[in-house]
Order: structure tokens, then C-alpha cells, then sequence
């Protein structure tokens, strides 16, 4: 690992996952009450020992930046380890954005040569997985190779998503296939790397293309050693509202493999004061169960099978229900809430229902992203009292009262406000 | 203006019993998650006070690791900081505290070194919230040599405090330390305010004395003076924790639907980095889960069931146990059918299946302890810190039994 650089690509735009990263970067969408989705990345660079980390943001970045920090939440911190946020720079000849992941890699080299490796492990903030990059790398110098690369198997029906490796019997890629119509196997690409430095540079500098799984992996494959280590375990994308959503109800079943009590997990608890928050309170009439509470909050009403951030407030005689709720909601008095996302800052009048309805009508307008029954309130919303709210709902981040067309809200329909 | 604090937090006091063997009670965990100083170190830092010494004297590794530098109360940085003051060996003076006069006594390079207009001494084993600016104020206002807070509690209760009769203008008629009956109202919260030159002759005047505490020698001395000694009456939220009782009361204050003690609102903070915190998810609740009027620290797993009880970090509540009316601290396990009734469990302990602790007086369980399989404790007993299985020999232990402690 003392050889060993990593570059963490954080720049994710995670359209897919609608009003939620809307004002983030992907990596940065809270996930499993306390933590966003980079820590998961985070924590598995820190618990392998990865010392020097290069972090390349770009979309929207506030967020992400506020959250790393110093890096010290994740032991970065002291003479030999270093996190650095990369954003992207203008110079005499690049002044553009990143373009790809290879791009983002080649306009950082520098960075990675100042600390003279003999590999790079290059990483994405998108995914929720634990994984150990020592045992990657090991099996990386075991193989003798020049790139190796993180696969999984998937479903042959899902392996038109990902990037498709045909393996010979040493594990060697003899194919590449980058999402395939018809695919030839099911070993996909986790886009996690493994270079070795002379080899990464010499490679980048053929200007093969900005995108290491469109346009250098299959280049690479017929001329260098190119290894395949198999990851077995927990591993989502969430970068749809459904899978985002499944992935959080993962928490809730110890059989998901998704164990948040044991995968040594960090988060910055100094963002936001976090740390701070006081010890959870469920109150005399509440009732708690199968969730996950995070400190600040208060439970008066009844929460099931749900996924809690901190300091959310829910009402007497409330009903919460498969939903997911992020910092600092308040549902009101004798609220229901049945398959629901609220983003952070979210108030709920009292007696609103939302998630309402049996008929699932796809969205109308969104019909891309909500169409599984899942409603999505926008952070700092206002759902005012006595509103029924049907399924597949889109209320947009901000939303105030005189948004609100009536006490009725079909299926399928979007509150978008002022944009 | 310039002014410096300084925080008693040395004491152990006895009656907190095995709770304060390993650590003095400033430092004793409190409310889930904090440690009591943090109370006042919170109304430190929300005063606005950038100077801080905290005298400490019994066991204080634990008070020092949950000090730190400071930050977490935001007194770090230029011109601010909290200094430890332990107990030193100098060419004259050279012995440990024999009171609280002595402690600050002792210290008078701290408070020479940064030249103050007043001193504020404060201690560091209450639970409450206040702005020491009202007191310091009114300090000034009344140019009082010496400004004592006060909260009023029945005059029956008065042998336990020191007693004030506050004429109407504020200013100290008399006072009596622990008075075996009285009929004045106001008790010494041990909260000073001192002009540094009035303190510091007082304490050089007592340091020939035999006795050294503000309560019983400095006050009564000042008030024999004719100094201008002023009560300043605290109308807030005032928690005791000196005894077990009280400290089980004071904990329990922190429930119910408007609490006593609102951690939200008072803002309190605390060394989040105290017990690998970084590594602590959330809690979790288990479909067997049934918790009603519970604070509950992060990091804690529920499977049975809670009731009326306030639990740490990381407690571990196994399905069919029960949790009524106590107080469990961070790290502990409560093994699948256990039921534990008003009970104190410190941290670190682990409790079999099928055992039942406590009854109707408050049952005290020291830090890292292990409690075997269908083991009854009955009411009152006492486990010493680190006692093991193999200390239980019977199974059945008599109510007000003390188990363990030999080798302490």
C-alpha cells in the first residue's frame, strides 16, 4: 500500500436520482441515516491503509468539499497521509472540465507523480460496497499484471450496464466488452483499477480517449497484462430513486449483506455539527421498529421499517412507513408516510397522507426516474396539513404553500414551484 | 474586562461509589452520550469565556483524554484554551489539594499569568443551563467583591448546602454551610465570582488555616469582613449528582415529553471523538423492538425491550430482555431474556441470558463487568468494577450484597 496511490473520482452527476442530486454531486446524497454515499469509498480507502488519496470533484461540489474536509475523519491526517481535493484547473493547454474518467486521471497526473508510485488505484464515490483494496492490489502482484480491474458477476439481463470482461483461465481479459447489447458473459466492471504507474502513463499519453472503459481498457487488453479480481459481496450503484431506496431498506435486513454495524464506517462528524446532536428519543407513545434512528431525532409517533437521519422530528399518532427521511424533517401530528424519500429539511403539516393511493400511475412528467411507487419530496419543501399525496409524486426542493394546486395530489403528479 | 474560570472537577465523591473509582465525577458519563462536565463546559462556551482551568486531582486520565485540546467546546485557538491544572510539586508548595480553597491556593500562577479583572470558579458535577454573563454582570453592576449563585430549594434540605439570606438588594445577609436547620431558601449553587485581588488575599489569609473550602472557611471569613458578598438567584433547571439517587434523578429528567433537561435547546457539547465515535452507525431497532420514553446513544442495537430508561453508545439490548427504569452506559450487552430494573450500569459491562438485576433500590453495576447466565442481583447490591463470572458463585444475590472489589 506504501506504493500506492488512490484517485477517488467523486465528479458523479447522478441524473437519475432526480431532485436528490439536484444541489449535490451523487457521491455526496446522504445514505443510510447518518453518512453520504462517498463515505462508503472513504471508509474502505482509510480501513485498507491507503495513504495518499487524490479526490477529483467536479459537479457541484460544495457539498462533497464541506464534507471530506481535512480528510481527517477518515485518518487523513499527520506527515504520510493525505486526502487532497482535485478539482478541476485550467492551465496552458487543458482548461477544460474533466471529460472522462481517464481525462480526469491524465490532468492529475502530476499529482500522483509528486508522490512517485509504483500504482495507482483509481476509485468511484458512486457505489455502496466494502471492499478491501489490499487484497485487490495483492492479487494485482500476484498476477504480475499492468492493469487489474474489480469485477463482479451480475445478472446477464443487467450486464448491458456495465463494462463486460471475457476471461481466460489465469483470470487474463482476453475480451472487452463496454455496455453490450447482446453480452458475452456476466464478469462486469466494477470501475475500480489497479495501473501500474509506468504503465498508466505511458497509456494515457497515446490519447486513446477520455473514458478508461470505452476507449482504453479494450486497447489495452491486447497489449498488456490485463487481470479480472473477482469481488464477492454487497455491492449498489443507487443511482436510480428505486435502487437508492432498495439499497437503504438493505440496512434493514441483516440477511442484505449491507451491515453497517460491521463495516467500520466513518463519516464527518463535524459537518454540520453532526457530533453534536443529541442521544435519539423515542417518547412514550412511540414505537420504533425495524428502522434505523440516527442521533437528534424524536419519535412520538410510529416508525417502521425505516430509514431515519438525524434530528427528525415525528409527530403523535404519525405513521412512517418504508420511507427514507433525511436531516432535520418534522412529520406532523397524525401524519401517514408510506414509500416515501424526504431530502433534508422537509416539513409536513399535520394529517397529510403521502404515498397514498393503490394504482401506481408512472410519473408524468419524470417518468424516467419515478415509476416504481416511490414519492420524493425535495429538500427544504413544505407539505402543508390535511394533504392526501398520491404514489410516484414529485414535489420540487423548496416547495411552499401556495404551490400546492389543491388538498388532492394524484398519482404521477410533479409540485415543481418555481424550478 | 478581563476574566478567567476555573473549574473544581477533582473530587470523587464517595457516594457515587463505584462509579467513580476509575474516574472523578466530573467525568462520570451523564445522559447517553456526555460526561457531566460537559454541562458546564457547554455554559462555558456558550458564555463566550476563553480561559478555562480545570483543577483535578483523583484519577483524572479519563477527565484529561475527554478534555482533549479543548476544540469541542470551541475554547481553542489564539487567546483561548483549557488548561489542566493537576496537582505539582514546586519548591515550596508541594502537595496534593486539601480543599478547594487550596486547589485554586495552589494554581495562583495560573491566574497571575493572565492578570484578570475577576475570577469565576465554578464546579464541574452540576447539570444546567446558564449564561454566566447574567452573574458576571450583575457582579459588576454591584461592585461586589465576591457574587455567589444561588437556586432555591425547601429550607428542610438546607443541611446539605450552603444557605443564603439575599437581602433585597441582592447583597448577602447571612450564611450558614450546611446549616443543621434553617429557615433561609437559597442554596450555594458553588458558583464565585470574585474580584481577583479580593480572591487572592482570601486565599492567602486561609492558607495559614487548617481548613481550606470556599463553603465553609473563604465565605464565612468574607462575610465576617464586612466584604460585599451578592447573591445572584438562578431561576433555571438546577441537577444534582451526588448521591446515586440523584444522579439516577437527575438522568431520569431527561425524558418525558418536554424534558426537564432539553439537550437540544441547551446546545451541549462533547468529545465526539471520545470512544472511536467515527465508527458508530446509528442505532438500530429489530422488528422484536419495543422502546417507549428512551434516549438511546448512537450505535445501540435493539432487539427487547425499553422502557423509562436512558442508554449510552453502543448498547446491545438482545431480544426478550427487558430495560425498566435504568440508566446503561456505553459498550454494555444485556443478554437475550435479562431484565434489568432500576438499575445503574456503568460501561463496558456484559450481562448474560436469563439474568434479573435490580428491584426497587437503585442496583449499581461497576464498569467492565461480566455477569453470567440466569444470575438474580437483588435490590441494591453493589458489583465492583471488573469483577468477572467467576465472582458470582451463587446464584442468587441477596438484596444490599457488594460482589467483587477484593483486589481494589
Amino acid at each position: 500500500m506504501r506504493k500506492t496511490v488512490g484517485m477517488l473520482l467523486a465528479g458523479g452527476v447522478g441524473s437519475r436520482l432526480s431532485i436528490l442530486a439536484k444541489k449535490r454531486a451523487k457521491p455526496a446524497v446522504p445514505f443510510g441515516g447518518m453518512y453520504r454515499i462517498i463515505d462508503f469509498t472513504l471508509s474502505n480507502a482509510c480501513n485498507s491503509g491507503v495513504r495518499v488519496l487524490g479526490i477529483l470533484t467536479q459537479y457541484k461540489p460544495l457539498s462533497l468539499m464541506d464534507h471530506i474536509g481535512t480528510g481527517a475523519a477518515w485518518d487523513y491526517i499527520g506527515r504520510n497521509k493525505i486526502a487532497k481535493i482535485l478539482p478541476p484547473r485550467t492551465g496552458e493547454k487543458e482548461f477544460d472540465w474533466y471529460r472522462g474518467t481517464a481525462d480526469a486521471i491524465y490532468q492529475n497526473l502530476d499529482f500522483i507523480r509528486d508522490f512517485a508510485p509504483e500504482r495507482v488505484l483509481i476509485l468511484s464515490g458512486d457505489h455502496i460496497y466494502r471492499m478491501d483494496y489490499a487484497s485487490l492490489i495483492n492479487y494485482h502482484k500476484e498476477k504480475n499484471a499492468d492493469l487489474t480491474i474489480a469485477t463482479m458477476l451480475v445478472p446477464l439481463s443487467e450486464a448491458h450496464r456495465f463494462g463486460i470482461a471475457i476471461l481466460d483461465d489465469d483470470r487474463r481479459i482476453v475480451e472487452w466488452e463496454e455496455k453490450p447489447k447482446q453480452p458475452k458473459s456476466n464478469i462486469a466492471s466494477m470501475g475500480i483499477y489497479v495501473f501500474n504507474m509506468d504503465v498508466l502513463e505511458k497509456v494515457l499519453k497515446k490519447k486513446l480517449g477520455v473514458d478508461f472503459g470505452k476507449d482504453i481498457i479494450g486497447w489495452m487488453i491486447k497489449n498488456y497484462r490485463v487481470y479480472a479480481y473477482p469481488f464477492e459481496g454487497y455491492w449498489r450503484d443507487v443511482g436510480t430513486i428505486q435502487s437508492y431506496w432498495e439499497a437503504n431498506m438493505d440496512i434493514l435486513d441483516s440477511n442484505s449483506g449491507l451491515d453497517l454495524q460491521n463495516w467500520n464506517l466513518r463519516t464527518n462528524l463535524l459537518e454540520q455539527r453532526r457530533g453534536d446532536r443529541e442521544p435519539a428519543y423515542v417518547g412514550a407513545h412511540g414505537s420504533v421498529i425495524n428502522s434505523v434512528i440516527s442521533p437528534g431525532c424524536r419519535i412520538e409517533g410510529k416508525v417502521v421499517h425505516s430509514v431515519l437521519s438525524p434530528g427528525v422530528v415525528v409527530g403523535k399518532g404519525a405513521f412512517v412507513h418504508d420511507a427514507v427521511i433525511m436531516h432535520d424533517c418534522v412529520i406532523g401530528e397524525n401524519c401517514v408516510l408510506e414509500r416515501v424519500i424526504l431530502d433534508k429539511n422537509v416539513v409536513v403539516g399535520k394529517d397529510t397522507h403521502i404515498g397514498a393511493g393503490t394504482e401506481s400511475t408512472v410519473n408524468k412528467k419524470y417518468g424516467d426516474y419515478l415509476n416504481t411507487g416511490i414519492t420524493v419530496v425535495g429538500k427544504g419543501a413544505f407539505v402543508p396539513e390535511d394533504m392526501e399525496i398520491g404514489k410516484n409524486v414529485l414535489i420540487f426542493p423548496n416547495v411552499r404553500k401556495e404551490h400546492y394546486p389543491g388538498k388532492k395530489i394524484e398519482c404521477g403528479e410533479t409540485i415543481e414551484g418555481e424550478g | 474586562m478581563k476574566l478567567i474560570t476555573l473549574v473544581l472537577a477533582g473530587g470523587r465523591v464517595d457516594e457515587l461509589g463505584v462509579f467513580t473509582l476509575t474516574r472523578p465525577k466530573s467525568a462520570v458519563p451523564f445522559g447517553g452520550m456526555y460526561r457531566i462536565i460537559d454541562f458546564p463546559l457547554s455554559n462555558l462556551s456558550h458564555s463566550g469565556i476563553d480561559i478555562v482551568g480545570i483543577l483535578s486531582q483523583y484519577n483524572p486520565s479519563e477527565l484529561i483524554a475527554h478534555i482533549g485540546s479543548g476544540i469541542h467546546w470551541d475554547i481553542a485557538g489564539r487567546g483561548k484554551g483549557i488548561k489542566m491544572l493537576p496537582p505539582y510539586k514546586g519548591v515550596r508548595a508541594s502537595d496534593w489539594y486539601r480543599g478547594t480553597a487550596d486547589a485554586v491556593y495552589q494554581n495562583l500562577s495560573f491566574i497571575n499569568e493572565h492578570s484578570p479583572d475577576y475570577v469565576l470558579i465554578i464546579s464541574g458535577d452540576h447539570i444546567y443551563n446558564m449564561d454566566y454573563n447574567d452573574i458576571i454582570n450583575f457582579h459588576i453592576e454591584k461592585n461586589a467583591e465576591l457574587t455567589i449563585g444561588f437556586v432555591k430549594v425547601p429550607s428542610k434540605e438546607g443541611y446539605r448546602f450552603g444557605m443564603a439570606d439575599i437581602g433585597s438588594d441582592g447583597a448577602l445577609a447571612d450564611y450558614q454551610e450546611k446549616p443543621e436547620k434553617t429557615k433561609y431558601e437559597w442554596a450555594s449553587l458553588t458558583i464565585y465570582v470574585f474580584k481577583t485581588d479580593v480572591l487572592i488575599q482570601a486565599l492567602k489569609k486561609n492558607a495559614r488555616e487548617k481548613s481550606h473550602e470556599f463553603g465553609r472557611d473563604i465565605i464565612p471569613a468574607l462575610m465576617k469582613e464586612n466584604a460585599k458578598v451578592y447573591g445572584y438567584k438562578f431561576n433555571g433547571y438546577w441537577g444534582y449528582t451526588k448521591t446515586i439517587e440523584e444522579y439516577f434523578a437527575t438522568n431520569m429528567d431527561l425524558l418525558g415529553e418536554e424534558p426537564k433537561i432539553n439537550l437540544a435547546s441547551w446546545g451541549v457539547k462533547t468529545n465526539i471523538y471520545g470512544r472511536y465515535n467515527h465508527d458508530l452507525p446509528p442505532s438500530m431497532f429489530a422488528s422484536t423492538a419495543d422502546v417507549e420514553d428512551a434516549l438511546l446513544g448512537r450505535g445501540c442495537v435493539i432487539r427487547g425491550k425499553v422502557s423509562h430508561s436512558v442508554l449510552g453508545y453502543n448498547v446491545v439490548v438482545e431480544k426478550g430482555a427487558l430495560v425498566k427504569d435504568s440508566i446503561v452506559m456505553s459498550d454494555c450487552i444485556i443478554g437475550e431474556g435479562t431484565v434489568i430494573e432500576n438499575a445503574i450500569i456503568d460501561e463496558n459491562v456484559r450481562i448474560g441470558k436469563n439474568s434479573v438485576i435490580g428491584e426497587k433500590k437503585i442496583t449499581c453495576i461497576g464498569k467492565d463487568v461480566v455477569i453470567p447466565d440466569t444470575i438474580r442481583i437483588g435490590a441494591g447490591c453493589v458489583v465492583w468494577p471488573f469483577t468477572r463470572e467467576n465472582a458470582f458463585k451463587e446464584k442468587n444475590i441477596a438484596p444490599g450484597t457488594t460482589v467483587g472489589g477484593e483486589e481494589i
